[in-house]
């Protein structure tokens, strides 16, 4: 049973500071929907008000189609798994898992029969009896995944779950949670700073900034159709030029700036006019090398230095005006090509470019 | 170097000293309950004995005192850990001003004397009882005691609460509200359990704080009594080892105690060690080695307790107290009857010698009472005879002079027939 | 007050709240705040309590200031121009419990910083034990060992006799020298512990970086330790006076004829003297001599009370 989740118009305060600030937005019944945004965004703050440990200062939460005003956590059809899981360190694996069983007051047998079932789910045959304290990052979260959805929620929430295990182990249970989300069939609302993992697992993410959300796409249109400087720049990297519009033709347009004038596609969501302050954005893995001959958007720069990421070479080159632009290129086993302080000519493609109004942009 | 060697030194001296100065009176405590001599004493030593634990077993007020002590420390923890509790709880959700009001507030009767307690407490419930009810209920030594006891110990309990209470994780019950737990439950399934080490060491100082409190005591115990008033009491009727004896089951009781508590602390330690190890995966869950490190101390204390008990065994055997007994008032009567004896020869000693002098005096005087016989027969010496004889000696003169009016007397009528009879008589009267 | 008490309701539930508030208010009020307003209460009345309860409540029971009057100045046929026999056992017993208490702050910080920065792990815990051990014996029977030691048949005679120190034994009890030794002993453990918690919570480090600097052990103690453990020298010096001041089971054990105790006399008020409100003014007087005492050292010290804590 999944239920949808509609955020109208809800704003929290504590004091004087604004935590979240009108948000609205609908998460539909059975979708894995993503919030993402840097820390003290108002994402946390977000997430315990749809749980119930925080009431909205204004605006209303409706979970399943129910005002969720003056119901209390505890009887909300939400689970939560905290950030530091919260897993009860005197009960073994089963009991945490069948607590919310247990709080219902279902037998014993019933609970072991249940908790056995969901361990099978998460992966975790057999290790009922171990005690928390036994357990290593990756079993403890799939037990803290497993205890929630005992409860059987409508919606599940994850406070940034992943963010205290080691890299590989965070990719592997990216697959995972997926994988549970998709077999339980729930409402996942998950919050996290990286966008790595906002992308890999969301079917929509929502980019936050200071208690305001900017963006609401799935995955690979806030990627390539970012709508404002923001999002260009917080979800993954992208190289920003400044400048001003010089002419538009409604899709296409073309922006004048210190290190050369370029031409960009519009995003189609904001309207941008001739004369207005714009950023052009350049992802890094867009950005080849050519000939100061050729054609289309070129810059000259001068190589800063590159680093090998296994993945990927990351170059940083330096234009002639100071500014620094981040280049990838994908590693093809050939060692690295240039020096450092050769000076070279990259170039972008328009189409590959895009032209957004000047905004705040995501700290390095 | 040399500095530090002294200053490492001269420390470990000090420390020395100072265990010394603790230890000290406990230990010659405990040495004088095995000495079978009726005031506590080290020396001199009679004789190795364990009649005073007798003796204190037999005590039948000390004991009464015990199990009253006992009682009432059972009512002090039911009292004082759910009301420190209740104070640490309500501490918690308190905010900044209430909080230190209210903390100042209970912790207060930590540093107000017992006796002012213990007063405060009797007048209270007494002018309750008078004033409110009109009847004697509250006036009972065990109720106030408790009350009077618990309002401090509470304090002691809410410190051990508060203490605990900030290492819990309150995530832990947001996560238990969060599926769907009430509050009563979050209350017994996720705090209770948590405090539980909390309530039970809560628990033990309760009864420790309780049973030796003698201050506060003394004042609410009205008609009843506790260990420590029977104890306090017996400096007035004197004191016997049976008190040593009691210091050396408490020393006992208490050592073994620590050693319990210490080992279960290792216990956990070790636990602990191997839950981490699980975890990592190093082993696997579930086995439970009984483990070498636990053997040794137990093993050691195992041999010590049956030394002793051996020791003491043949003890009983080759060893009769009431033998050593009767030997030892042998000896002291032996010594004595010595000192008796000796101050018998010296006084004898001293008669002889005043004897002699005597003597040497009596022939003095028989040789004058002799002479004045030399002219008894001259009618007109009659009369010189008390003047010589009582010329002779100054200080015994009075003495001379009745002697020989006396000896006079007696020789005047030893012619006349009739007196021989008479002779006799007069003569044995004198001696 | 009332929102607030809702709230608190709400957040614990209306069973555990009745629970919680009501038996810290109980706590409070009725064990706490009520008994010793009323033994103060009862400091300003006649003892008709005892020598005429029917005229308790009339019109005669009115308050007065006879009690702490006899306190000062004795009863109205006293030769003298004040109570000298209970003024001096008050001073006395003050007095004592000053030297008293700087005598174990003395011998305590040593330990205390042994423990706390010199000793390591197993060492540390064994003495801390060994610490603790003596005090878990009763406060009595420590008395009782003491007067077994210090009589005049006791041990410490023997042995002086014996060395052929002394001809005679001493009556130390009667000496005094019992009473004090005893209460030197009786509270080490309170001074101890609240040093070595202070103590212990000093960074190491800073102590090395003065000797680094060149500092004297005696600067070094005087600047860096002594300031850094001024709760915990408070906190064992404000205990150590008030139980040494308000000891009555260490006087009456091993006390001689000519130190008795501030305690004493209020233990016989109540006791053969019957008289009960002149032994609650009494210890009225005691109770705010403790406090006043508590609260100079922490203004000497500058320290706050919430900082006292165990």
């Amino acid at each position: 049973m999944s239920a949808d989740v509609q955020l109208e118009n809800v704003s929290v305060r504590f004091g004087d500071f604004t935590a979240v600030r009108d948000a609205s937005l609908t998460i539909e019944g059975g979708e894995f929907f993503s919030f993402l945004g840097p820390s003290g965004c108002g994402k946390t703050t977000l997430l315990r008000t749809i749980s119930g440990f925080q009431e909205p200062s204004e605006g209303r939460v409706l979970i399943g189609g129910r005002d969720m005003a003056g119901i209390e956590a505890n009887r909300r059809p939400t689970a939560l798994i905290f950030q530091n899981l919260a897993l009860f360190p005197l009960m073994s694996v089963w009991e945490n898992i069948a607590f919310a069983l247990e709080v219902r007051g279902e037998s014993k047998q019933q609970r072991l029969k249940r908790a056995d079932e969901l361990l099978e789910l998460v992966a975790l045959p057999g290790q009922g009896n171990k005690k928390v304290d036994e357990l290593s990052g990756g079993q403890k979260q799939r037990v803290a995944v497993a205890r929630a959805l005992c409860a059987e929620p409508e919606v599940l929430l994850l406070d940034e779950p992943l963010s205290a295990l080691d890299l590989k182990l965070r990719q592997h249970m990216r697959t995972e949670l997926r994988a549970i989300q998709q077999r339980a069939g729930i409402t996942f609302i998950y919050i996290t700073h990286d966008q790595g993992e906002a992308l890999t697992m969301s079917d929509r993410v929502a980019v936050m900034r200071q208690g305001m959300i900017d963006q609401v796409s799935d995955s690979t249109t806030v990627y390539d159709h970012p709508e404002t400087a923001f999002v260009a720049s917080f979800v993954g990297g992208n190289n920003a030029f400044s400048g001003r519009l010089t002419a538009t033709n409604g899709t296409e347009a073309t922006i004048d700036t210190p290190d050369g004038t370029f031409s960009a596609r519009t995003s189609g969501h904001s309207a941008l006019a001739v004369g207005d302050q714009s950023i052009v954005f350049v992802r890094p893995e867009s950005v080849f090398f050519t000939q100061a001959s050729e054609q289309g958007n070129l810059v000259d720069v001068t190589l800063v230095s590159q680093e090998f990421e296994g993945h990927f070479w990351h170059l940083v080159l330096e234009t002639s005006g100071g500014r620094a632009v981040r280049m990838s290129v994908m590693n093809d086993g050939a060692p690295a090509r240039f020096l450092p302080g050769e000076k070279l000519t990259i170039g972008f493609s328009a189409a590959n470019a895009i032209v957004l109004p000047k905004g705040e942009l995501a700290a390095e | 170097m040399r500095a530090q060697t002294v200053q490492r030194l001269s420390m470990g001296f000090y420390v020395l000293l100072f265990f010394g100065y603790l230890f000290g009176p406990l230990i010659i405590m405990s040495a004088t309950a095995f000495n079978s001599s009726s005031f506590p004493s080290v020396s001199p030593w009679d004789c190795v004995s364990g009649e005073w634990f007798k003796v204190l077993v037999k005590d039948d007020k000390l004991m009464t005192g015990l199990s009253n002590s006992l009682m009432i420390g059972a009512g002090v923890i039911l009292a004082a850990v759910p009301i420190g509790l209740a104070g640490a709880l309500v501490l918690s959700q308190l905010q900044r001003r209430a909080r230190s009001i209210v903390y100042t507030i209970t912790i207060s009767p930590i540093l107000v004397p017992g006796v002012v307690l213990g007063i405060s407490t009797l007048i209270f419930w007494e002018r309750i009882d008078r004033v409110v009810l009109g009847t004697e209920f509250f006036y009972d030594g065990f109720f106030l005691t408790i009350i009077g006891q618990s309002t401090f110990i509470s304090a002691y309990t809410m410190l051990i609460f508060l203490a605990r209470l900030q290492r819990f994780d309150t995530g832990l019950e947001e996560a238990a509200l969060d599926l769907g737990a009430t509050r009563v439950q979050v209350f017994r399934h996720i705090l209770l359990p948590f405090l539980k080490p909390a309530i039970a060491s809560a628990a033990v100082l309760a009864f420790l704080a309780s049973f030796e409190n003698y201050n506060t005591t003394v004042f609410t115990i009205v008609s009843e009594s506790t260990l420590t008033t029977v104890l306090a009491s017996k400096v007035r009727y004197g004191i016997n080892p049976s008190i040593s004896a009691l210091a050396v089951i408490i020393i006992a009781l208490t050592l073994l105690a620590a050693l319990v508590h210490e080992q279960f602390k290792k216990h956990e330690a070790r636990q602990k060690l191997k839950s981490e190890a699980i975890a990592s995966g190093k082993e696997k869950s579930g086995s439970s080695p009984k483990g070498r490190p636990m053997r040794v101390p137990v093993m050691a204390m195992t041999t010590m307790a049956f030394v002793a008990m051996l020791g003491s065994v043949w003890m009983a055997r080759a060893y009769d107290v009431d033998q050593c007994k009767v030997e030892v008032a042998h000896e002291k009567k032996k010594r004595s009857e010595g000192l008796t004896r000796q101050r018998i020869a010296e006084a004898r000693a001293r008669r002889e010698q005043e004897k002699s002098l005597e003597e040497g005096s009596d022939a003095l005087k028989a040789n004058q009472a002799g002479r004045q016989y030399q002219n008894i027969f001259a009618p007109t010496n009659l009369g010189q005879q008390v003047d010589s004889g009582s010329g002779d000696d100054g200080a015994s003169g009075a003495e001379a002079a009745v002697e020989a009016n006396q000896a006079g007397r007696q020789y005047q009528n030893i012619f006349a027939p009739t007196n021989l009879g008479q002779q006799v008589d007069s003569a044995s009267e004198n001696d | 007050m009332i929102s607030w008490l809702k709230q608190f309701s709400s957040r614990n539930g209306v069973g555990l709240s009745v629970y919680l508030l009501g038996t810290v208010t109980l706590w409070i009020l009725v064990m706490i705040i009520l008994p010793q307003l009323l033994m103060l209460d009862f400091s300003f009345r006649h003892n008709w309590h005892h020598m005429d309860p029917a005229k308790m409540g009339g019109p005669e029971d009115v308050y007065t200031l006879v009690n702490y009057h006899f306190l000062l100045y004795g009863s109205p046929n006293n030769p003298d121009p004040f109570n000298v026999v209970d003024v001096t056992v008050f001073f006395r017993t003050i007095i004592a419990a000053v030297f008293v208490t700087i005598f174990d702050l003395a011998i305590c910080y040593p330990i205390a910083y042994y423990l706390a920065q010199v000793a390591k792990g197993a060492r540390t815990r064994f003495m801390v034990l060994a610490l603790i051990v003596p005090f878990w014996v009763n406060e009595i029977l420590r008395a009782f060992a003491f007067r077994i030691l210090f009589g005049e048949e006791g041990t410490l005679n023997a042995i002086l006799l014996a060395l052929g120190i002394l001809n005679e034994p001493i009556d130390f009890i009667r000496e005094d020298v019992a009473l004090y030794a005893g209460l030197g002993y009786a509270y080490i453990l309170l001074m101890i512990f609240p040093l070595y918690n202070a103590i212990e919570s000093l960074d190491k480090n800073q102590i090395e970086a003065a000797r680094d600097l060149g500092s004297s052990w005696l600067r070094i103690h005087r600047r860096v330790v002594i300031p850094f453990a001024k709760p915990g020298i408070t906190s064992g010096c404000t205990m150590v006076f008030m139980l040494t001041a308000g000891a009555l089971a260490l006087p009456q054990i091993i006390g001689g004829p000519s130190s008795l105790w501030f305690t004493q006399i209020i233990y016989q008020w109540f006791n053969t003297g019957s008289n009960w409100p002149r032994g609650s003014a009494y210890a009225i007087v005691l109770l705010v001599v403790c406090i006043a005492f508590v609260f100079l050292v922490m203004r000497i010290f500058k320290v706050r009370i919430g900082e006292i804590g165990r």
